[in-house]
């Protein structure tokens, strides 16, 4: 009854399928890990590579278009309702709308790598309860629970990363619990435990090393949604507030602009969208390479 | 794993997603009247402390834990989910005055989406490797890398504000209804697409598929009589997955982009306004039909799929 639940894991099939997509060429198989890379080095070097401070405005370049001139001088992707630059602005965003995907990915991973190492090996009850918290956890409405839960502890930074690895755990912990059941039977984990290693030993230097490959898969994927769901909760107001500055909140931003400025919504919505691209095509090398795709 | 009757999953399954429900309900309260303030969350952003103590006291907040939480559930079960604090009152019928509107957004979106990534997919999957295959997955993989929201603003900076063609706001009447449900059809149909795809395509190059075909069977017959009844199921609970996901938050931000009256704006509008009973009363019926989604499809899956019924 149980395994018939846990065929219904969304997140490992979409994973999979994102993976046996054989589409890109060569190139492209760069393009990707160039884009992360980019991405990457703006969000460490910062405001350095930014054309103008990002929270710099100017009256009289109020609005501009992409590929305008001010008094100050050329605007890319054009300025705001306060004349700041829209790229400086943005890439001002990137450190923090990367830094939430990464951190609250990363937290969800390990909560759900170690429960679910722990399901898979210890079985009996340690298992059914695990199971239980995930199915649960599943079945909950949690962007409606994230959405109470920030309105009563207040939006914030720290409250989103504490609230986004709720998320994405259980998915972790189902894609290594099925893992860790097929590694428990191998010859190895048997000649480990017949040398008298302890369950820790065995789940950390026989069980982990051999789930890592499919983990990362499924990480590079989660950093997509939870970027996403951070994307969410800040354009509704109840994610990171002003004066932090992410892409979802750039896009609320320019929200009511959009008739007369409609740079201001579609450049951090583009931007956003080739990152999580970017890791969506990440996850199906990695699949390709490891041999596990189809 | 033991056999178990479909008479009898059908039974755990309904007591399971009760139990979840109840779960739900105890986190809201826990997160309401343990981690918050609710006399607080009610007050006016400039009430004095001794309005909030009063609040509090008027509230019975000043009583042990547990006895709210019994007179809490006991006033939901008889459908008291507390009066609004902006409308003076009941929370519960202001939230069934919404429902209708996301269930008729959600429903219009979901058949949308499921003839989109249905068709789209299996066709897909079907040609795999030609030139339709790779067009479409490039564009659901950049549908489902996008939010939801962001699609509805680009759709009303395109389709309403240049060329006028549709109700950017509001409800006014089926047309107002255009823009939100293709924006979410956009983004769910990717992703039924992208699993409805790789199915038919392991479903093709299955040895029964093979042995058909060495038979002389057309792929299109193939398609036809064998691998559409067997990724029917996957269509199914896929579509299931989705609706899942619209109710449990996706369509809430698109409602807000489009001003619909449906739950999530009454949500949002809540939660500025510190309207609490709105709020959770909101939480919990979006909750029940997540719960109620979820317990369907499950329950479809398990009488569906043949390898999974007991005899």
């Amino acid at each position: 009854m149980l395994d018939a639940r846990l065929g219904r894991n969304e997140d490992i099939e979409e994973a999979r399928a994102l993976a046996r997509q054989a589409t890109l060429s060569r190139a492209g198989d760069l393009f990707w890990p160039a884009v992360i890379v980019a991405l990457v080095l703006l969000a460490l070097t910062g405001d350095a590579l930014a054309p103008y401070a990002p929270t710099a405005q100017d009256v009289g370049a109020r609005l501009l278009p992409p590929f305008a001139t001010s008094s100050r001088g050329f605007h890319l992707l054009g300025t705001d309702p306060l004349g700041r630059d829209l790229l400086s602005t943005m890439i001002a965003g990137t450190r923090l709308s990367l830094f939430i995907g990464v951190t609250a990915t990363f937290i969800g991973l390990v909560i759900g790598v170690g429960l679910g190492m722990a399901a898979g090996y210890y079985g009996g009850s340690v298992d059914r309860l695990v199971m239980r918290l995930a199915e649960a956890q599943t079945a909950m409405p949690m962007f409606l629970v994230a959405i109470l839960f920030l309105v009563v502890l207040g939006p914030s930074v720290f409250n989103v990363i504490i609230l986004l690895p709720a998320l994405v755990w259980p998915a972790f912990a189902r894609l290594v619990r099925a893992e860790t059941l097929r590694l428990r039977e191998t010859l190895y984990v048997e000649a480990a435990v017949a040398t008298g290693c302890t369950g820790p030993q065995v789940l950390w230097s026989h069980i982990l090393p051999n789930v890592a490959p499919r983990v990362a898969v499924l990480t590079v994927i989660e950093v997509g949604h939870v970027m996403l769901a951070e994307a969410g909760l800040s354009f509704l107001g109840i994610g990171v507030q002003p004066p932090d500055v992410t892409w979802g909140l750039l896009i609320a931003r320019g929200r009511p602009y959009l008739a007369v400025a409609w740079w201001l919504v579609t450049m951090p919505g583009v931007l956003l969208g080739l990152a999580v691209l970017a890791f969506n095509m990440l996850a199906r090398r990695f699949e390709v390479a490891s041999g596990s795709a189809a | 794993m033991h056999a178990q009757s479909p008479g009898r999953f059908v039974v755990t399954r309904i007591r399971d997603g009760l139990g979840i429900l109840l779960l739900v309900t105890v986190v809201i309260f826990l997160l309401g009247y343990g981690l918050g303030d609710p006399a607080a969350l009610m007050s006016p952003v400039d009430a004095t402390p001794e309005e909030i103590e009063n609040l509090r006291r008027l509230l019975g907040l000043d009583r042990p834990l547990y006895v709210q939480f019994v007179d809490y559930f006991g006033h939901l079960l008889r459908g008291d989910f507390g009066e609004s604090l902006w409308q003076y009152r009941p929370a519960l019928p202001i939230v069934l005055e919404a429902l209708p509107f996301t269930l008729l957004l959600t429903a219009t979106a979901l058949v949308l989406a499921g003839l989109l990534g249905g068709i789209n997919g299996t066709l897909a999957g079907f040609w795999a490797g030609s030139r339709f295959d790779r067009a479409t997955n490039f564009l659901t993989v950049a549908a489902v890398s996008v939010p939801s929201f962001w699609v509805g603003l680009i759709l009303i900076a395109v389709a309403a504000v240049r060329i006028q063609l549709f109700p950017t706001s509001g409800f006014t009447g089926w047309q107002s209804l255009v823009l939100p449900a293709v924006t979410l059809a956009v983004v769910h149909g990717g992703r039924i697409h992208l699993l409805v795809r790789s199915a038919t395509f392991e479903e093709m190059t299955k040895p029964y598929a093979m042995v058909a075909r060495s038979k002389g069977l057309p792929d299109r017959l193939i398609l036809w009589k064998h691998v559409l009844r067997n990724t029917s199921v996957t269509v199914a609970t896929t579509i299931g997955w989705e609706y899942v996901r619209m109710l449990g938050g996706a369509a809430f931000a698109v409602e807000v982009v489009f001003a619909w009256p449906g739950i999530g704006q009454l949500m949002i509008n809540a939660a500025n306004r510190h309207d609490f009973p709105v709020l959770q009363c909101a939480v919990i019926i979006a909750g029940a039909f997540v719960v109620a989604t979820n317990a369907l499809v499950d329950i479809g899956y398990r009488l569906m799929d043949a390898r999974l019924r007991v005899a």
